[in-house]
C-alpha cells in the first residue's frame, strides 16, 4: 500500500519560533529596499532617457551634416564659377568697349547700341577688385557724345577723351563705379594737370 | 475581505493581501503553510539548522512571486514546488552530484519499502533523514512528491540514469536501515 508517502506528504512539523520574527525583519528591509530601488530608478530613467535622446540628435545632425556637406560645396563652387565666368564676361566686354571708343569710334558705337537695344539698358564695367559694375544709358550716351560726329558736343568730347587717356593709362580696370566717380575722377585728373 | 461566515480570510484575499504587502496577511499565509512547508524542507536537508534557512528563503521567495501565480493548479502545489526547489538550491551549493554508473531501477522491489507503512510518519521521516544527501533527494523528489526521472535530471543537473540509480541506492540503503531497526527492535524485547 505504501500509505507512508502520503502521510509523510502531508505530515506537519512546527517550526521554531524564530523562524518568523526573521522572515518578517526580512520582509521590513525588503520594504524599504524596494523603496529606495523604485526611486533610483525612476532617476535612472528620466537619466537614461535624457542621455539617449542626446546622443541621438548628436548622431542625427553629425548623419545630416554629413549628408549636406557635399551639396554646399557643390553649390558653393558652382556659385563661384558663375561669378567668375560673369567677371571674366564684363571685363572682356568692358575692354572691348574701351579698345572700340579710343580706336574705332564707330564700332563703339555698334557695340553699346547692340548692349543698349538689349533687354539691358546698360554697359557693363568691371572695378578695381574685378567686380561688374553697371553704367545708366545716360552715361552710355555720354560716351557715344565723345564721337565727335554724333552729336557735335565739343565740350563733352574734350572731357571724355582725357577720361579714356586716364583709364587707358591706369594698369587695372576702370575705376569708376558710378557716374559721380568718374565726374570725380575727371575732376582730379583736371586739377591735376 | 474575508470569507463570509467566519474571520479566516480566503486564499484569494491571503494572496491580494501578501502582494500589497499587508503585514497581517503575510503571517496568516506563513501560519497556514508553515508547518507542511517545513517537513518538505526537514526531508530535503540535513539538519535543522538548513531546514531552518530552507523554510525563511523559501517563504521570502513566496512573498516575492505571488503576483506570478497564475492560478492554474493549487496554490499548495505551487507554494511546496517553491520549497522543493530552493532546497534543491540549497542543497546544490553545498554537494555536487555525480553521474554513477547506472543500474537497472527494479533491481529494488518496492515491496521492500512497505515496512514502512507500519512506522509513525515521524519515524518515517527520520529514517529517510539516515540517507545521504544524494539518495535523499531523488528518494524524496520521487517517491514522495511524485517527479519523473527526466525532471528529477533537469532539476539536480544529472542524467535520467544517475537518477534511477540513486533511486534504486536509496531504496536499498532504506531497506537495510529498517532491516537493522527491526533486528534492534526485537532483540531490546
Amino acid at each position: 500500500m505504501q500509505n507512508f508517502k502520503n502521510k509523510l506528504y502531508h505530515y506537519e512539523t512546527p517550526p521554531p519560533e524564530d523562524v518568523w520574527k526573521h522572515i518578517a525583519e526580512e520582509l521590513q528591509h525588503e520594504k524599504v529596499i524596494n523603496l529606495y530601488t523604485r526611486r533610483k530608478s525612476k532617476f535612472l530613467f528620466y537619466g537614461a532617457t535624457a542621455a539617449a535622446s542626446v546622443v541621438i540628435i548628436f548622431v542625427g545632425s553629425l548623419f545630416f551634416k554629413k549628408n549636406k556637406e557635399p551639396h554646399t560645396i557643390a553649390n558653393t563652387e558652382t556659385k563661384h564659377e558663375l561669378l567668375a565666368q560673369k567677371v571674366k564676361d564684363s571685363i572682356n566686354l568692358n575692354q572691348k568697349i574701351l579698345e572700340s571708343i579710343i580706336h574705332n569710334p564707330q564700332e563703339k558705337k555698334e557695340i553699346i547700341s547692340k548692349d543698349l537695344s538689349k533687354t539691358k539698358k546698360y554697359l557693363t564695367v568691371a572695378n578695381p577688385e574685378g567686380q561688374p559694375v553697371k553704367i545708366s544709358p545716360k552715361v552710355a550716351t555720354l560716351i557715344i557724345s565723345a564721337d565727335h560726329e554724333f552729336p557735335p558736343k565739343p565740350v563733352w568730347s574734350k572731357k571724355i577723351d582725357k577720361w579714356q587717356k586716364i583709364m587707358l593709362a591706369s594698369t587695372i580696370s576702370p575705376t569708376s563705379v558710378s557716374l559721380i566717380d568718374l565726374v570725380q575722377l575727371a575732376a582730379n585728373s583736371e586739377n591735376v594737370e | 475581505m474575508t470569507a463570509p461566515g467566519n474571520h479566516i480570510p480566503s486564499e484569494n484575499d491571503l494572496i491580494k493581501g501578501c502582494i500589497e504587502g499587508d503585514a497581517q496577511m503575510q503571517r496568516l499565509l506563513y501560519q497556514r503553510f508553515s508547518a507542511m512547508m517545513y517537513t518538505v524542507c526537514l526531508r530535503y536537508s540535513e539538519n535543522t539548522d538548513d531546514a531552518n534557512d530552507v523554510l525563511q528563503e523559501g517563504f521570502i521567495k513566496v512573498y516575492k512571486s505571488l503576483s506570478k501565480f497564475r492560478r492554474e493548479g493549487s496554490f499548495e502545489g505551487w507554494v511546496r514546488r517553491i520549497f522543493i526547489n530552493t532546497s534543491i538550491e540549497h542543497y546544490r551549493k553545498k554537494v555536487k552530484l555525480y553521474n554513477v554508473t547506472e543500474v537497472q531501477e527494479n533491481t529494488i522491489e518496492d515491496d521492500s519499502l512497505d515496512a514502512l507503512d507500519s512506522l509513525a510518519t515521524k519515524d518515517v521521516l527520520n529514517i529517510i533523514n539516515e540517507l545521504s544527501p544524494g539518495y535523499k533527494q531523488v528518494f524524496n523528489m520521487h517517491v514522495i512528491e511524485g517527479y519523473s526521472h527526466k525532471e528529477i535530471a533537469e532539476l539536480l543537473g544529472i542524467t535520467e540514469g544517475t537518477s534511477k540509480s540513486q533511486l534504486a541506492r536509496a531504496k536499498s540503503v532504506l531497506k537495510k536501515i529498517i532491516e537493522t531497526r527491526a533486528q534492534n527492535s526485537k532483540r531490546s524485547r
